[in-house]
């Protein structure tokens, strides 16, 4: 983005950035109309697949300049990429005393940010980690298996039992809405993250997510997020998902733990004896 | 499930284990079991899926008390009578039972001033032996145990075993996280190999079933394996739970992975192991699950385990296990702190 100054360019920029997004919202939508994704063998709009998003929104979901890392030593490497974010409007209406802490989650990200650890990345963030992830489609469950930490959720299209406790992936009920799978994710806990700029949510999180077809390489992904503890109002992400059109496109590991044991454990080390 | 039914899971066994293994020799127990029960099998048809293939999906339970490895006590048995079933259920349970453990005498399972990590809340394990009612999981070799091990093997066991040894009595390597097994790092579910072998807890999966893949999914570190149908090529990278590939014979999966990238959590496997599992429908809520280990870096010869499984009406939870791994910092913490006790118990000495 250009570098505009104070509080006119300010404003501008945001002006410019919502009508950026209201004119791809509205193309997204109109594409949809137009397009009638195959059928499972049981009827439903196709979504099986590997799928990524293909945006800068796991560095920051608001649009953002690119700027260094924070490891010196991965100097270009460890930079952040910039990215027009994929948030609906631009702003996230945190509470005063939210927007305090997400400066705070901010300036102490290097370490308090759950993805550092290999945790898992909860909901929507999952959707658009750096990293592909499968839907696996039958008529009664939607398994979507993520690249990241081997993370996954069971979507119940049909009798859900009930949640028994909160956990990181939440608890995740679908329903077909046209050619759209709609999610409702509840029963998420507070540890996760939806970005590594410190944008987060209570355990009061309610996540309805969209997957629309648009073509036979993409979808339209939206998320609706409810927390009134944290946020003044509901707000929107979105964005399309690319279908990996690779014939050989397979999940592979990145079962992280053992990328984050030096962090996590190093001080706990046996040391060589003085 | 009725006894009649197991009988007729356990006939399957035998019959499809030998199958699978032209050469070995069929163990000595009257397969006519299956014969007598061919009016239950008519009642049943196998379900399929809207494109046509078996339908093998569910949340199945394989949970069982039945050892891998036939106890050495039972020599030639291959099959218990139904007393003998009851009494070793009786007597399993109680050998396994954590609270029944005196951890100052010691046990079977926990030596003289042992430590007994978990109390028996916490254990979710079988409790019956399996319907066949065989001794072992393993039916080839038909004595019911491991073959023997290579001297690759033996070492890595004789490590293995020391290892247990200073464990159970407190002695925990730990000098990093790489001297804990792959489970307490929360990279492998302990019962969730692969191959899967019943364990304490989580002793369950989901199998979901889409036009080209299936998915294997164990409750126990949310371990998800998907397995391409379409008869690609393996991968030439290595993986901790390897590289599968499946198709279907006949109405059986059949599901083939190589390229691990060092052990499983199946005691004693290498990075060598050619692992091929093979998945059953044999009735509205059992499954024949059957697996062949062939590792010639650690035994002389393939082995194959059978294993009957349930279905299961409760869904799988989240085992968000590395997010919840305080034991590691635990582990690691109480290791140095039993150094730095010792060296200061060491310098009072010299004093």
């Amino acid at each position: 983005m250009r570098i505009l100054s104070r509080a006119a360019g300010l404003v501008r920029a945001a002006a410019a950035s919502i009508t950026a997004l209201h004119l791809c919202v509205m193309a997204t939508a109109s594409q949809a109309e137009a397009y009638k994704a195959p059928r499972t063998a049981d009827g439903k709009p196709d979504l099986n697949g590997i799928w990524q998003a293909l945006n800068t929104a796991n560095w920051d979901i608001q649009e953002h300049a690119a700027r260094p890392g924070q490891v010196v030593a991965l100097g270009a490497v460890g930079a952040v990429p910039a990215g027009l974010g994929v948030v609906e409007g631009n702003e996230i209406p945190y509470l005063p005393a939210a927007a305090a802490k997400k400066t705070e989650n901010f300036e102490n990200r290097l370490t308090a940010d759950p993805e550092i650890k290999c945790y898992l990345p909860g909901v929507p963030r999952a959707a658009y980690m750096p990293y592909p992830f499968q839907i696996v489609q039958t008529p009664n469950y939607i398994l979507m298996a993520y690249e990241y930490a081997g993370a996954t959720r069971t979507i119940y299209m049909d009798k859900a039992p009930p949640s028994p406790a909160d956990s990181w992936m939440g608890h995740s009920v679908g329903h077909w809405d046209g050619d759209t799978l709609v999610v409702d994710v509840t029963s998420l806990n507070d540890q996760t993250w939806f970005d590594r700029a410190g944008n987060f949510h209570s355990d009061a999180l309610h996540v309805v997510e969209r997957y629309t077809p648009l073509s036979p390489g993409a979808l339209a992904y939206e998320a609706t997020i409810e927390d009134p503890k944290v946020f003044s109002r509901p707000w929107k992400m979105s964005m399309p998902i690319y279908r990996h059109l690779e014939k050989n496109a397979q999940l592979l590991e990145f079962k992280c733990v053992e990328f984050a044991e030096e962090l996590m454990y190093g001080h706990l080390r046996k040391q060589p004896s003085k | 499930m009725s006894h009649r039914f197991l009988t007729t899971m356990g006939g399957l066994a035998v019959v499809t284990a030998a199958a699978l293994l032209p050469t070995a020799p069929v163990a000595g127990q009257p397969e006519s079991s299956a014969a007598k029960t061919t009016g239950a099998a008519q009642t049943w048809t196998l379900p399929r899926t809207a494109d046509g293939q078996p339908d093998l999906q569910g949340v199945w339970d394989f949970r069982t008390i039945t050892p891998l490895e036939r106890p050495k006590a039972l020599g030639t048995k291959a099959f218990f009578t139904e007393e003998e079933a009851a009494n070793f259920e009786k007597q399993e349970n109680r050998r396994q039972n954590r609270d029944l453990i005196d951890s100052e005498h010691g046990s079977e399972l926990y030596p003289h001033g042992g430590v007994v990590p978990y109390n028996e809340a916490w254990y979710d394990r079988g409790t019956k032996i399996v319907g066949s009612k065989r001794t072992s999981l393993i039916v080839d070799p038909p004595d019911g145990r491991l073959p023997a091990l290579t001297p690759e093997g033996q070492k890595a066991a004789d490590l293995r075993a020391a290892w247990q040894r200073n464990n159970q009595t407190g002695h925990t390597e730990a000098d990093s996280w790489e001297d804990r097994p792959l489970q307490e790092r929360c990279i492998l579910g302990l019962n969730s190999g692969p191959p899967m072998t019943p364990g304490p807890y989580n002793n369950d999966f989901q199998l979901f079933q889409a036009p080209d893949y299936v998915v294997i999914l164990n409750e126990m570190v949310h371990d998800a394996r998907i397995v391409p149908m379409d008869g690609r090529p393996h991968l030439s990278i290595r993986q901790w739970k390897g590289d599968s590939r499946g198709h279907w014979d006949g109405n059986t999966l059949v599901v083939d992975t190589t390229n691990f990238k060092r052990e499983t959590s199946l005691a004693g496997s290498s990075a060598n192991t050619h692992l091929i599992e093979r998945f059953t429908r044999t009735g509205a809520n059992t499954l024949l699950y059957e697996f062949t280990v062939e590792d010639p870096t650690v035994w002389t010869r393939p082995w194959t385990a059978v294993i009957p499984i349930s279905k299961s009406e409760d869904p799988l939870y989240e085992f968000a296990c590395h997010e919840g791994n305080y034991a590691m910092a635990g582990i690691l913490a109480g290791a140095r702190a039993r150094e730095k006790a010792e060296e200061e118990a060491a310098k009072k000495e010299s004093k």
